[in-house]
């Protein structure tokens, strides 16, 4: 709302204009063995205005948000911070997640939040599997916990006055 | 400490999944004298999920949380969970850069939010606010000869630098508190390597082998057990590692117990108070880690 496709990405140059690609993100960051773009040069893409090449990457999609590129960062750059931002301008400019998997995940977890305002942990399991279409792919993660009790058949009774503030702020 | 205006921020998967997590601070709370108040109509902080692909959204979640607990009368808003504590402070420090957003949040909000909630990591809590010495002095079967790894993972320190109550990359709260208890900690560079998160749910063997190596390291080490504080932390290296020991050859099994059941143990608590039964990995066999020390001195 209210602010435009200029003004995001004015905001995306100037909090990664202060780069200078020391590559310290990259080499303090735990996935970037699983990445096709290392952090540094996503950092470094988006500073330049050619985001729209990070937008396709499996990176911005892999990135667990730990923050261990943040503390390093000499600059103080928000590097998950700006994997985010990228992620929404990516399924704002109707770019194919590139990783759906981990897409449809953030998907089905906030569509559980917003039912209630607190997630049910089970739903969220069956309801990813069933949307990728692998029932139970982490067959040996929910039926361990379910053994122990650990997930509820019944949803968490929903938080008093969240379905109107839903529609209020929406 | 004033005690009236304390309360706890659970989080959705205290209420579930680490129901071992709530009932262990619970009886630790309860040994220490605070008083065990729970936040009322609090929603969830929207982990790393809600930010990902609606960051606006994720602030408004935890907007609405904070001018609750404000309304509430709450000042030291405790968090045990990680994630819930980075999403939580992350709100409390935008919200206080950024005047606007703030005014115009609240105009959307049955209550608005002023400012006045501190949000406390449950390690910054134990330490900062009760105090080690408290600590120490309720512990009643100190955990002589026991050796730990503490484990805090990526979020419970990761948070702008104006923020953070400990190291950022080389953090000592719980060691501190462990060492409180009687026990050894080692110096470890894993304990801020993350483990994965929801990786563990969506793309697994990044997970697994990210937990793999923090597990294989501990284990080289010789430490009796991971303490953890994180609920997400703890089902991640606790769960499945009868799998993953074996992927990475590790023979003993590392307990992974919470920092709360290990202080309601050296405080003598009873193993049901703790919830030690929701523990894959039995957490009771670091105690004859201990006994066998005392036994000797005895
Ligand atoms: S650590 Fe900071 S300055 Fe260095 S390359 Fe990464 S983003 Fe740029
Ligand atoms: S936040 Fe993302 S990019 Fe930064 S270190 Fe962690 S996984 Fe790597
Ligand atoms: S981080 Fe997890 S536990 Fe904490 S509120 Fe969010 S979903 Fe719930
Ligand atoms: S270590 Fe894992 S669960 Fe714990 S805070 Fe980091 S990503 Fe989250």
């Amino acid at each position: 709302m209210g602010i435009t496709e200029l003004e995001k990405r004015k905001i995306l140059y100037k909090d990664t204009l202060l780069c200078y690609q020391c590559a310290k993100c990259s080499s303090g960051c735990p996935l970037v063995e699983e990445m096709d773009m290392y952090p540094h040069v996503v950092i470094h893409l988006a500073s330049l205005g050619l985001e729209r090449s990070v937008m396709n990457s499996e990176t911005i999609w892999i990135c667990a948000s730990c923050y261990a590129c943040a503390v390093k960062c000499p600059n103080d750059i928000e590097i998950p911070n700006i994997m985010n931002r990228l992620k929404q301008m990516a399924l704002d400019e109707g770019f194919e997640p590139k990783r759906k998997d981990v897409y449809k995940f953030h998907k089905v977890f906030t569509d559980d939040i917003l039912r209630r305002g607190k997630v049910h942990e089970l739903r969220i399991m069956i309801e990813y599997n069933l949307r990728l279409g692998k029932l139970l792919k982490n067959a040996t993660l929910a039926p361990k916990m379910l053994f122990k009790n650990k997930l509820h058949f019944i949803p968490p009774k929903a938080v008093k006055g969240f379905r109107k503030w839903v529609k209020k702020t929406s | 400490m004033e005690k009236d205006n304390i309360a706890l921020y659970p989080g959705c998967s205290l209420e579930t999944s680490s129901s071992h997590y709530m009932k262990s601070l619970k009886t630790v709370f309860s040994v220490l004298g605070i008083p065990f108040r729970i936040m009322n109509d609090w929603n969830c902080c929207g982990a790393t999920s809600v930010k990902s692909i609606d960051y606006d959204l994720n602030l408004q979640l935890n907007h609405k949380n904070l001018a609750l607990a404000e309304e509430q009368g709450i000042k030291e808003l405790v968090v045990p969970c990680a994630s819930c504590y980075h999403r939580l402070a992350d709100a409390e420090y935008m919200l206080s850069k950024d005047e606007k957003r703030r005014t115009e949040l609240n105009g959307k909000n049955d209550f608005p939010y002023k400012g006045q909630v501190k949000v406390r990591n449950i390690l910054d809590f134990f330490v900062n606010v009760v105090g080690l010495d408290i600590i120490s002095k309720n512990v009643k079967k100190p955990l002589s000869g026991l050796t730990v790894a503490c484990y805090y993972g990526c979020l419970n320190t990761r948070v702008p630098l104006e923020q953070s109550f400990d190291t950022r990359e080389y953090p000592m709260t719980m060691d501190m508190i462990v060492k409180a208890l009687g026990a050894n900690f080692i110096d470890w560079s894993y304990k801020t390597d993350c483990c994965g998160a929801s990786l563990f749910i969506t793309v697994n063997s990044i997970a697994e082998k990210l937990v793999g190596k923090i597990l294989k390291d501990a284990s080289l080490r010789g430490v009796d057990c991971v303490i953890v504080s994180c609920p997400m932390c703890q089902t991640n290296l606790d769960t499945k590692q009868k799998s993953i020991r074996s992927k990475n050859s590790i023979e003993q099994p590392l307990p992974v117990p919470f920092i709360t059941q290990l202080m309601g143990l050296a405080f003598g608590c009873k193993p049901k108070d703790l919830g030690l039964n929701k523990n894959f990995v039995p957490v009771e066999s670091i105690l004859s880690s201990c006994s066998v020390v005392k036994n000797e001195d005895e």
